[in-house]
């Protein structure tokens, strides 16, 4: 009997030790929440020397944060004493562990997410998971149409971090173009000249990556923004569930058309295995002219190979289904505030640092891809060929996977069918009926009316 | 028999709630979770009864594939690395030169990491700049160069070769204890009697090695049902929609795409899956298990 007591005594004693761990610490010293309005210099050091053991965490996916904005964010430490430490996740895994994150209410105090008003909502869920940022100093400053897509009912969730003015379109070697007095395609049937032209040379025309299983994607969604320019009203029907993708004219000449590409063999013979991080030395290399591309293309071009300048790459919108229209995309990453951080007045702090008209200058200078941030108050520094990219064209659509629902969080699904399109296992028909009965499920799921 | 120096049930009873709370709960709530309609879209939580397991039994999507898919290649995977880690136990325990320096080439694959030599295998594999191509069409056998990886034809029958490749180092080391743990008497006796090699083999070494042919043919299995990290690094269940995909990357998907309770759904079948599959099996590899 004494040997049953001891047992029961050391068992409960166990499970004691091993459930006091999970005790929260509620009762823990709440302080530096308060003082996030300091402006004069005494203020400031004063609040320096009182949050100097705040720091704030970041988390975000792999290449979202430049090293402009780390040292950016030393600056910050110096002048408030706060400090951010930055989580970066490997983009394959972040959107899951984001979900997990906030899913499970322990996320950090700012997190990276894709803007989109509809992902924002559905997806994020920033009326309950983020903090309302519309009262801040930068908020009026964020570009209209790319607040629109941070706001949920009017309201301002998120900052943007990005450039989001480039868009992605052909990028030719311009050199190659010269030599071959080419010019550039405005439909498909002069692009399938352009391509004929550049094979008969012994030049690969594109170079398209599938294996990656994101870029070659780009072209259905991307020249999509042609279905509205030949249908107007077409975006707001697929928003409210009243027409399928299927059956969709421009759609379908979209996907025929890459099924020519690849049989006409413009797209090579490695088009399979080829990967997205070899681009810029492949058109460096001059055995390819044109790929997919946004515009910071010209400069990783340069730095493979200073023969071709950043200039020498042009840019021209994917002319599938004879498209003309700019295809605008006002959703990239942004930052926002956990609405379960201790530390939001500071994290506040650290996005209003970021917004000041010299840090947007200084990441504007000090990151190659940037352009022009999406400010009102920000510098702009296109170059004259990206600049007469943008003027060329009068219209501008947004693309698909931001301007329709429940299309950019199928992405990589969307991926893989057509790369089963392209290898014969499906056909275009199906490809679109697919993405239908993907954005069904997830419109159920999240409860859509337009659904029921 | 005294009763009293066997220790009493209860003295199980803390490992048993351990047990029961990290392991058992965890998995049954998991099950719960496939009769919901759990998903990153919304917070609550309706229970939709057998509707995705409908979904995942149905044949408009690629399920039945994938799950033929994990079958095809577990029996493949496992039929193979046995029968080749066999001969290579067989070889590798007579006395030949540098015995050790062989066993070690051959173990070496299974020590390094799955991942990496995904990326080594995409880099050999790849059809225009791959080393085996590349190979191919040094001596003059360009025919035989093929689109290994990207290709519907090839891909799945090339991941299977690289997972073989991986695991028979491995099964043959178990194998070669198995062998080496058989008593020399046999052998001896068999040689006065005037047996043959094959002879020896056939009514010694096999029978003898049974059970451990059991121990590698389960760990095999269950390696198959649950291979990841070859596919993911090797084709991440493409090209196209599915040739290689596998039950845990077809989860892994579902949960990056926050289907949840597709992708519990999932995993319960997978589940059932071993729980029947490792059953059975080790009933049938054991009946007959010859005893020394």
């Amino acid at each position: 009997m004494k040997l049953k007591k001891l047992a029961a005594l050391s068992l409960a004693m166990a499970a004691a030790l091993a459930f006091s761990g999970c005790t929260k610490q509620e009762n823990a010293p709440q302080k530096s929440t308060a003082e996030g309005e300091s402006t004069s210099a005494d203020a400031k050091t004063t609040a320096a020397q009182e949050k100097g053991g705040v720091t704030l965490s970041f988390m975000a996916s792999q290449d979202w944060i430049q090293d402009a904005e780390i040292e950016l964010s030393k600056k910050f430490t110096q002048e408030t004493g706060i400090k951010v430490d930055y989580q970066i996740i490997p983009s394959d895994q972040y959107v899951n562990l984001l979900m997990t994150k906030l899913n499970t209410g322990e996320c950090t105090d700012i997190f990276g997410a894709q803007s989109g008003k509809f992902d924002i909502k559905a997806q994020i869920n920033v009326e309950k998971n983020a903090v309302d940022l519309t009262k801040t100093s930068w908020g009026s400053q964020v570009e209209p149409l790319v607040a629109d897509e941070l706001s949920v009912d009017g309201k301002l969730y998120g900052q943007p971090i990005q450039d989001v003015s480039s868009v992605w379109a052909i990028g030719y070697n311009k050199q190659i173009f010269k030599k071959l007095n080419l010019e550039i395609p405005k439909d498909y049937a002069s692009f399938q000249k352009v391509c004929d032209t550049i094979k008969a040379a012994g030049i690969t025309p594109v170079y398209e990556c599938v294996s990656d299983g994101w870029h070659h994607t780009l072209w259905l969604p991307e020249a999509g923004v042609e279905a509205e320019t030949a249908e107007p009203g077409i975006v707001d029907k697929w928003n409210n569930n009243q027409v399928p993708f299927k059956g969709n004219a421009t759609l379908m000449t979209i996907l025929d058309q890459i099924n020519d590409m690849v049989a006409k063999g413009y797209w090579g013979e490695d088009y399979m295995s080829n990967t997205y991080a070899d681009s810029a030395k492949n058109i460096a290399s001059g055995k390819y002219a044109m790929t997919v591309a946004n515009q910071g293309f010209g400069v990783e071009v340069n730095k493979v190979n200073p023969d071709i300048a950043a200039d020498d790459i042009g840019y021209f919108v994917i002319p599938l289904a004879d498209n003309q229209t700019l295809n605008v995309n006002p959703a990239g990453p942004a930052r926002f505030i956990f609405s379960g951080s201790k530390h939001a007045a500071e994290a506040q702090q650290y996005l209003e640092f970021l917004a000041k008209e010299e840090n947007l200058k200084y990441l504007t200078e000090n990151v190659g891809k940037f352009n022009k941030l999406p400010f009102l108050n920000a510098p702009s520094m296109y170059t004259e060929t990206i600049q007469d990219f943008y003027n060329r064209y009068d219209k501008k659509g947004t693309v698909i996977q931001t301007a329709v629902k429940y299309v950019n969080p199928q992405w990589s699904e969307m991926g893989a069918n057509l790369s089963a399109m392209i290898v014969g296992e499906m056909t275009p028909d199906e490809v679109l009926a697919s993405i239908d009965e993907v954005r069904a499920q997830q419109a159920k799921a999240a409860g859509d009316p337009a659904w029921k | 028999m005294n009763r009293k120096k066997i220790y009493p049930t209860w003295f199980a009873a803390g490992a048993l709630l351990l047990y029961s709370v990290l392991f058992v709960l965890p998995g049954v709530i998991g099950i719960g979770y496939s009769f919901t309609d759990w998903s990153s879209y919304s917070d609550r939580l309706k229970f939709v009864g057998l509707e995705n397991f409908r979904t995942v039994f149905s044949a408009d999507g690629n399920y039945l594939k994938i799950m033929k898919n994990t079958l095809v290649f577990t029996l493949g995977t496992t039929v193979i690395k046995n029968i080749l880690g066999l001969a290579l136990a067989v070889l590798l325990t007579k006395s030949i030169r540098l015995l050790n320096f062989h066993r070690g080439v051959m173990f070496m694959p299974s020590v390094l990491s799955t991942l990496i030599l995904g990326m080594i295998f995409t880099s050999i594999l790849n059809p225009s700049t791959g080393l085996l191509n590349t190979f191919f069409r040094g001596i003059g056998l360009g025919g035989l160069a093929k689109p290994w990886l990207t290709s519907p034809v090839y891909a799945f029958k090339s991941v299977m070769a690289v997972d073989i490749w991986r695991g028979t180092g491995y099964i043959m080391t178990i194998l070669i204890a198995g062998i080496l743990s058989i008593s020399s008497d046999y052998y001896e006796a068999c040689s006065i009697d005037g047996a043959s090699g094959w002879q020896k083999f056939r009514f010694i070494t096999l029978p003898l090695l049974l059970p451990t042919l059991a121990t590698t043919t389960v760990l095999n299995v269950i390696y198959g049902l649950k291979v990841f990290d070859m596919i993911y690094a090797l084709t991440n269940g493409g090209p196209g929609k599915a040739t290689t995909e596998v039950l845990y990357t077809a989860v892994f998907k579902k949960f990056g795409t926050g289907q949840y309770a597709i992708g519990t759904a999932l995993s319960s079948v997978m589940f059932l899956f071993m729980v029947f599959i490792g059953f059975f099996m080790i009933r049938l590899m054991t009946k007959d298990e010859v005893q020394e």
